[in-house]
């Protein structure tokens, strides 16, 4: 590529980063093939919030441990990473077994939707709050998932699947989440974001030959962002005690049992994926779980009892509901409603017995920062 | 804003679509300062904006918002936490069979 303006990966402070990403303007050859490729739209949400609350937040009773977060995020560790190097192999599409593509290219889609979608909304974050220590914040974390969103991008490029950004011209509404919600589940995904990265990426250490792609190579790295967002919003909720006490800890259990059971239920829907690595997707769950609890334990009151005899048995129940739902809908007529209905009856009384298994409490540090040990 | 009437308005805006290997991002900013409220709906006008692959596509557009009547918004702030899983990252589409 030709460079006149500076490169990110060459930068060191996050307003120049995001200048010069909005600086450059290049033109690629393949531009005209794009229009060739299969097309995909990217639809993110918009979200709206309660500005002001955000604007209020102190983070002087956590000072130390902010400055040092936001100066490590500002020094950008991670600015030369993402970027192809010897290591990305040459990738056999063609020869790859068809539902393995299909899976894994839904995996590549939903990831870089995900990492547009946080971007969408730090961004927004950024630019409607005044309080300069949480715009800096949500612009550092903005670039970070708008380079992981290009990443995973180039690699759907080469699979022949273009990534269609038009959905800005679509009516679209803005929905609303409180502030604490925000947090909760935005801490949360990005701490499993970081145990399930880790946990493939230590896997694939171990087991070469499951390493069917070269971006699995790169997770290491990149979940060393997720963990410093992770951080981030711990020490956000660390500024006002009232966020992790009282009737939020029913809340943060309320997050801790959907995040976990969409996980399990997720995962379970995408077999020969799971194969391809070599994982069997309850160990997976199971060690993603249990890396999980131990980072929350940071900043959240309780964990998960995962080791409940009936915390196992209920996931799989889930996963039944989940799949008689989908056989209702794709059956139709008023025999299939009846069957999505009790698929969605089971749901709702699979959530409520794991919500219902008693939460091991124990104390929270009264220092918050963690560093990744996994 | 009436309790249950839509104002609808319109403000200028600059769409940016970046589609670069570095930052694949877009965004709308509004020129005027409008501030956009829980359930309201925007529709910028004009062709898509497409940004081939390495390029970053800047446009100035007109934008409409639909303002929410007091109603919608309440309901919006109401229901609104309700879809808040979404932002969890779980890397895979909700499709249970692709």
């Amino acid at each position: 590529m030709n460079m006149q303006t500076k490169h990110t990966a060459d930068i060191t402070n996050a307003e120049e980063s995001l200048a010069v990403q909005q600086a450059q303007s290049k033109f690629d050859s393949q531009a005209a093939t794009d229009l060739a490729m299969q097309n995909t739209l990217l639809t993110p949400r918009f979200y709206t919030t309660d500005f002001d609350e955000l604007d209020a937040i102190d983070v002087s009773p956590v000072r130390a441990d902010w400055d040092q977060l936001i100066a490590e995020m500002e020094a950008d560790p991670n600015k030369g990473h993402f970027k192809k190097n010897a290591d990305w192999d040459t990738v056999d599409w063609d020869g790859m077994e068809p539902e393995l593509k299909k899976e894994f290219i839904d995996f590549l889609i939903s990831s870089c939707t995900a990492e547009f979608s946080g971007c969408v909304l730090y961004k927004e974050m950024k630019r409607r709050g005044s309080n300069a220590d949480i715009t800096k914040l949500f612009q550092l974390m903005a670039r970070d998932e708008a380079r992981h969103a290009g990443f995973i991008n180039d690699a759907l490029r080469e699979a022949g699947v273009a990534v269609n950004l038009g959905f800005l011209t679509q009516k679209k509404k803005y929905t609303y989440f409180r502030p604490k919600f925000i947090y909760y589940a935005t801490y949360l995904s990005e701490k499993i974001g970081y145990a399930r990265y880790i946990t493939i990426f230590r896997h694939l250490e171990a087991h070469p030959e499951h390493r069917f792609h070269p971006i699995f190579k790169w997770f290491e790295e990149w979940c060393g962002d997720e963990f410093r967002h992770g951080e981030a919003f711990a020490l956000l909720m660390k500024t006002d005690p009232k966020l992790t006490a009282g009737k939020n800890v029913l809340w943060i259990k309320f997050f801790l049992t959907a995040v976990y059971a969409t996980m399990y239920v997720r995962d379970h829907q995408r077999p020969a994926f799971h194969k391809a690595l070599g994982v069997d997707p309850d160990w997976y769950a199971h060690e993603v779980f249990t890396k999980t609890s131990k980072l929350t334990e940071q900043i959240f009151p309780i964990t998960l009892d995962i080791e409940h005899p009936r915390w196992q048995p209920t996931l799989e129940a889930l996963q039944a509901a989940n799949v008689q739902i989908a056989a209702g809908k794709k059956a139709g007529g008023f025999g299939g409603k009846l069957t999505e209905l009790g698929g969605s009856l089971k749901a709702a009384l699979a959530f409520v017995k794991l919500y219902t298994i008693p939460t091991v409490k124990h104390r929270v540090p009264e220092s918050t920062r963690l560093e990744p040990a996994y | 804003m009436g309790l249950l009437t839509k104002d609808i308005e319109r403000a200028p805006c600059t769409v940016e679509v970046s589609h670069c290997f570095e930052s694949l991002h877009a965004h709308v900013r509004f020129n005027n300062g409008a501030v956009i409220y829980p359930g309201d709906e925007v529709k910028v006008h004009g062709p898509e904006i497409m940004a081939p692959f390495g390029q970053v596509v800047s446009e100035d557009r007109e934008a409409t918002i639909f303002r929410a009547s007091k109603l919608e918004q309440l309901w919006t702030r109401l229901t609104g936490d309700f879809e808040v899983m979404e932002l969890c990252e779980f890397s895979f589409s909700e499709e249970v069979t692709l």
